[in-house]
C-alpha cells in the first residue's frame, strides 16, 4: 500500500476504535465512588494473612498465579533477548577499550551511591510484605544500582562485578524457587501457591507466610534477570565486532 | 484411596503449569554444565511427564470439570479474591495436545540445533507452560497473563535464526501485531473489571447476567475477542502468521500452527460460553464469527494456492483452516463446537507432519522453494508417500480426524452454501499442498517455468537448520513425523468423536460451569450427543473434497498442456491474485492499520441489531 492509503486506513480504524472506547468509557462507573467490590474482599483477605501491604498480598498470595505467570514472562523475555542478541556467525568478541573519561564528581557520586542503592534495593525486596515495594520493585533497584559501576567506573569494572553466568543461575534459582514454593503449597495444602508458612505477627519481618518468601524469590529473579538483559545489550554494543558491517 | 485419587485429580491442572516451569528453571541452570544429550533428554522427560499428567486430566474430566482454586481462596457467596483453574475436556485436551506436539518437536530436533547455548529447550518448556496455563485457567486476567507468556517466548522462538534478516523481521512483525492485540485485549478486560469488580470468567458471567449487554460490555467483548483473534490469525489480523511461520525453526512451526494459533479460537469460545453467552446477543456473535470465518477461510485458501515457499504455503493453509474452525464455532451449538475441536486436533497432527516433512527438505537442500526443488525429492519415495497421505488427510480424506471434524462441522451448519465453502476451502488448500509435494517428490507434470514475481516470496536461499546436512534422515525425525500422522488418524476414531460431542455439551453448559465453579455444585452428567459421529454423507463429502484436491492439483500441474482458451481464462485471474499478494506486504504499518479496522468491524458486527439470518442468509 502507498503511504497515503495506509494512513487513510489507519486513521479510519483509529477514529472508529477511539469512538468505541469513548462510548464504553462513558458507561464506566463514575470516578471516586465508594463501590469497590474487589477492594472490599482483598483488604480483609490480606489482613487475615497478616500482610499489611495489601498490594503484595494480592500479588503474591491472593492472585499469586498471575505473578507466577508474570515473573515467567520476564524470565522468557530475558532469555529471548539473550537468544536474539547472541553473537552471530560473522560477529566476534573483542576486548573492550577503556575509552572516554568519567568526571571525578560522577565517579565519586557513583561509588557513594552504589552501596546505598544496593542497600535500598535489598530493603525494598525484604520489606515488600510490610511497606510499599516487593520483589519486582526492589529487584529493579538492585540491578540498576549495580550498573552504577558502569556509569561511574568502566565497562571492565562492571564485568568484574558481573559474571553473567552467575546471574543466569540466580535468575533460574529465583524463578525456580517461586514455582517450587507453589508446588509445595499444592502438596501441603492441596492448592497451588497456597500460603503454607506460619503467618506470624503483624509488623514482624518474618510474617505473612509465603508472601515474604515469594517476594524474595521474585526479587532474586528480577535483579538477576535485569542484569542479564542489560548485559546482553551492553555486550552487543560494546563487545561485539560485526565484521559484516565492516565489510559492508 | 478415593480421596487421594480426587486430590491427585485436583492437582493436575496446577501441575500442568508448574511442572514445565520447574523443568525450564532446572534446564536453564544446568544447560551450561550438562552435555547436549542430557539437556535434550531432560527436556523430553519433563514434556513426557506433562503429557502423562494431561492425558490423565483428559480421562478424569470425561466425568466432569476439575475445579481448583490457586492459593486455596475458595469462593464464599459466589465471589473470591483468588484465581480458579477449571479443566474441562476441551481445556485438558488442548493441554494434552500441547504436550504431544512439543514432544514431537523435541524428538524431531533431537541433538539437532547446533547452538546449545541458545536455550531452545528452555524456551520450549516456558512455551508449554504458557499454553497449558491459557487452556486451563478460568480467570480472564490470568488468560491474558498466559497469553503474554506465550507471546514473549514465541517472539524469541520466531527470531531464533538470527543470521537471516527475514527471521528478525518476522519476529518483529509477530511481536508488534500481537502486542497491539494484547493492549486492546487488556483494555477490554479493564472495562469488564470496571463494570463488575471481578476477573474470573464465572464471576464475571454471574455479575453480568440478567442484563442485556450495553455498549460497554459489547466494546469490552470486542476488544478481548480482538486480542484472541490476533493470536488465532483471523483475517484481517492474520498478517503476522505467515511471516512468522516462514522463518521460525520447523519444529516450532508445529506448535505455532498446531496449537498456539488455534488457542485463539478456543479463547473466543471460552469467553463467550463461560462469561457472555447469556449477555451479548447470540445473533451478533454468530454474524461476527461467520463473516470472519468465511473471510479467513477464503483469503487463507487463495493465498495458500498461490505460494511457492513451502512453509508460507502451509502457513496460509493454517489460516484457511482456522477460518473453518471459526465457522464450526459460529453454529453456537455443541455439534459445531465438537466438529471444530476434532478438526483442530486432527489438523494439529497432519499440519505438524507436513511442516516436519518440509523441514526434512530444508535440512537436505537448504531450500523450501517448490519450483527449485522440482524432482529433487525423487530419491526419498517413503517421505513422498507420507507427504501425499498427509496432504490428502488435510483435504479431508476419511478416516483422519480432519475429515471427521469437517463432516461434523459441515452438518452443523444451517446453510448449504457454508458447507460448500467448507468443502471448497479444504479442497483448495489440500490441492496446493498436494501440488507442491507431487512436484518435489514425484516430478509430476512438466518442469515449472522459473519466473520471478516480486510479490511472491521464493524459498530458495534458506539457512539450513542442521549443519552439516545429514546424509539420510535421522530415525528420530521419522518417528516424530509418524507420531504426528498417528495423532491425525486417532482423532478420527468414532470414540474420539463421541467424546468430543460430550465435551462440547459440557463446554456450552454455562449454568453448570457457573454453579460448579462458584458454588461447588457437582457436574451433572451430560447428554449423549447426537451428530458427533461419522455419517455416510460426511464421509462422502470428505472423499469428495479429497478427490477435488487431487483433480485441482493435477489440473495445475498439467496446466501448460491445457487448451489455450482455458489458460487464457486462468490468466485473467492474475490481477486479482496480484492485488491480494500486494495486501500481504510485510509492512508493519499496513498490518497495524488493518488490525484497527478489523477491531472496529468486529465491534460493528457484534453490535448491529437484527438476527444473523438477515446478514448471512442462515436460518437460526
Amino acid at each position: 500500500m502507498s503511504r497515503g492509503v495506509r494512513t487513510l486506513i489507519f486513521l479510519a480504524g483509529a477514529a472508529g476504535l477511539g469512538m468505541l472506547l469513548v462510548l464504553a468509557f462513558l458507561r464506566c462507573p463514575p470516578f471516586g465512588g465508594d463501590w469497590h467490590p474487589y477492594r472490599d474482599m482483598a483488604v480483609p483477605a490480606a489482613l487475615a494473612h497478616v500482610t499489611p501491604n495489601v498490594v503484595s498480598s494480592v500479588n503474591f498470595d491472593q492472585r499469586g498465579l498471575d505473578t507466577l505467570g508474570e515473573e515467567t514472562i520476564l524470565l522468557g523475555s530475558v532469555l529471548g533477548a539473550t537468544v536474539l542478541l547472541r553473537p552471530g556467525r560473522h560477529e566476534t568478541r573483542r576486548e573492550p577499550q577503556d575509552v572516554g573519561r568519567v568526571l571525578q564528581v560522577t565517579r565519586l557520586g557513583g561509588y557513594v551511591m552504589l552501596p546505598l542503592a544496593l542497600t535500598l534495593g535489598l530493603d525494598v525486596v525484604i520489606h515488600g510484605h510490610l511497606t510499599p515495594g516487593g520483589g519486582f520493585q526492589g529487584g529493579v533497584v538492585l540491578a540498576t544500582g549495580l550498573h552504577l559501576t558502569y556509569v561511574a567506573g568502566s565497562y571492565p569494572a562492571l564485568r568484574r562485578l558481573r559474571p553473567v553466568s552467575w546471574y543466569e543461575y540466580a535468575e533460574a534459582l529465583g524463578a525456580g524457587t517461586f514455582s517450587v514454593l507453589g508446588v509445595v503449597g499444592l502438596v501441603t495444602s492441596a492448592a497451588l501457591l497456597a500460603n503454607f508458612l506460619p503467618l506470624g505477627q503483624f509488623q514482624q519481618l518474618f510474617s505473612s507466610g509465603t508472601v515474604l518468601a515469594l517476594s524474595v524469590a521474585t526479587g532474586c529473579e528480577v535483579a538477576a534477570g535485569v542484569v542479564v538483559l542489560l548485559a546482553a545489550f551492553l555486550e552487543q554494543t560494546i563487545m561485539i565486532d560485526s565484521s559484516r558491517e565492516r565489510a559492508g | 484411596m478415593a480421596t487421594g485419587f480426587a486430590a491427585f485429580g485436583t492437582a493436575l491442572p496446577a501441575l500442568g503449569i508448574a511442572v514445565p516451569l520447574v523443568g525450564a528453571c532446572l534446564l536453564l541452570a544446568l544447560d551450561q554444565v550438562l552435555p547436549r544429550v542430557a539437556v535434550d533428554a531432560l527436556a523430553a522427560v519433563v514434556v513426557l511427564g506433562v503429557a502423562v499428567l494431561m492425558g490423565a486430566l483428559v480421562a478424569i474430566t470425561a466425568s466432569g470439570r476439575v475445579v481448583s482454586w490457586a492459593g486455596g481462596w475458595r469462593p464464599a457467596g459466589g465471589v473470591s479474591v483468588g484465581i480458579v483453574l477449571v479443566a474441562d475436556p476441551f481445556g485438558a485436551g488442548l493441554a494434552f495436545l500441547v504436550a504431544l506436539l512439543t514432544l514431537a518437536a523435541l524428538l524431531y530436533g533431537w541433538q539437532y540445533f547446533s547452538h546449545a547455548e541458545a536455550h531452545l529447550p528452555v524456551l520450549l518448556l516456558l512455551f508449554v507452560a504458557g499454553m497449558t496455563g491459557f487452556a486451563l485457567t478460568g480467570d480472564l486476567f490470568d488468560m491474558f497473563v498466559f497469553f503474554e507468556l506465550m507471546g514473549a517466548v514465541a517472539y524469541a522462538l520466531t527470531g531464533y535464526k538470527i543470521e537471516e534478516p527475514e527471521s528478525v523481521q518476522g519476529a518483529f512483525n509477530f511481536g508488534v501485531i500481537n502486542s497491539l492485540g494484547a493492549y486492546l485485549c487488556l483494555a477490554g478486560i479493564g472495562l469488564l473489571y470496571a463494570r463488575t469488580g471481578q476477573l474470573g470468567l464465572a464471576q464475571l458471567g454471574a455479575a453480568l447476567s440478567g442484563h442485556p449487554a450495553d455498549l460497554l460490555v459489547l466494546v469490552a467483548f470486542t476488544l478481548v475477542a480482538t486480542g484472541w483473534l490476533v493470536k488465532a490469525a483471523a483475517v484481517p489480523f492474520h498478517f503476522w502468521l505467515a511471516d512468522a511461520h516462514a522463518v521460525a525453526p520447523t519444529p516450532v512451526c508445529v506448535l505455532f500452527s498446531g496449537v498456539m494459533a488455534p488457542l485463539g479460537v478456543y479463547g473466543v469460545a471460552r469467553v463467550y460460553w463461560a462469561t457472555l453467552s447469556g449477555t451479548v446477543s447470540a445473533a451478533g456473535v454468530q454474524r461476527a464469527l461467520l463473516v470472519l470465518g468465511v473471510l479467513t477461510a477464503t483469503v487463507g485458501a487463495l493465498m495458500c494456492a498461490t505460494q511457492r515457499h513451502l512453509k508460507r504455503l502451509l502457513a496460509y493453509s493454517t489460516i484457511a483452516h482456522i477460518g473453518l474452525f471459526l465457522l464450526g464455532v459460529a453454529a453456537l451449538e455443541p455439534a459445531g463446537l465438537a466438529g471444530s475441536a476434532l478438526y483442530l486436533a486432527g489438523h494439529a497432527g497432519i499440519k505438524g507432519a507436513l511442516f516436519l516433512l518440509v523441514g526434512v527438505l530444508l535440512s537436505r537442500y537448504g531450500c523450501v522453494d517448490e519450483i527449485t526443488l522440482y524432482g529433487r525429492g525423487r530419491g526419498s519415495r517413503a517421505l513422498g508417500w507420507l507427504y501425499v497421505v498427509a496432504a490428502l488427510a488435510l483435504a479431508g480424506l476419511p478416516p483422519f480426524g480432519v475429515a471427521l471434524g469437517k463432516a461434523i462441522s459441515e452438518e452443523s451448519l444451517a446453510a448449504t452454501w457454508l458447507a460448500v465453502v467448507f468443502t471448497a476451502v479444504s479442497a483448495v488448500t489440500g490441492a496446493a499442498t498436494l501440488r507442491a509435494g507431487l512436484r518435489v517428490f514425484f516430478a509430476v507434470g512438466p518442469p515449472p517455468p522459473e519466473h520471478h514475481d516480486e510479490d511472491v516470496t521464493t524459498g530458495e536461499r534458506e539457512e539450513r537448520e542442521v549443519e552439516p546436512a545429514p546424509a539420510r534422515t535421522p530415525p528420530t525425525m521419522l518417528v516424530a513425523i509418524l507420531l504426528l500422522l498417528a495423532l491425525g488418524l486417532v482423532t478420527g476414531l468414532p470414540a474420539v468423536g463421541s467424546a468430543a460431542g460430550r465435551a462440547a455439551e459440557r463446554f456450552t453448559d454455562r449454568a453448570g460451569y457457573l454453579d460448579q465453579v462458584l458454588h461447588g455444585a457437582a457436574a451433572p452428567a451430560v447428554p449423549t450427543p447426537h451428530g458427533a459421529a461419522w455419517t455416510a454423507l460426511g464421509a462422502g463429502l470428505g472423499v469428495l473434497s479429497a478427490a477435488l484436491a487431487v483433480g485441482l492439483a493435477l489440473l495445475v500441474l498439467y496446466a501448460p498442456r491445457l487448451p489455450r482458451t482455458l489458460r487464457v481464462a486462468g490468466a485473467r485471474t492474475a490481477p486479482a491474485t496480484h492485488a491480494l499478494h500486494r495486501l500481504h506486504s510485510g509492512h508493519i504499518g499496513d498490518y497495524a492499520a488493518w488490525l484497527l479496522v478489523g477491531a472496529v468491524a468486529l465491534g460493528v458486527l457484534l453490535a448491529l441489531p437484527g438476527s444473523a439470518a438477515g446478514a448471512t442468509g442462515v436460518t437460526p
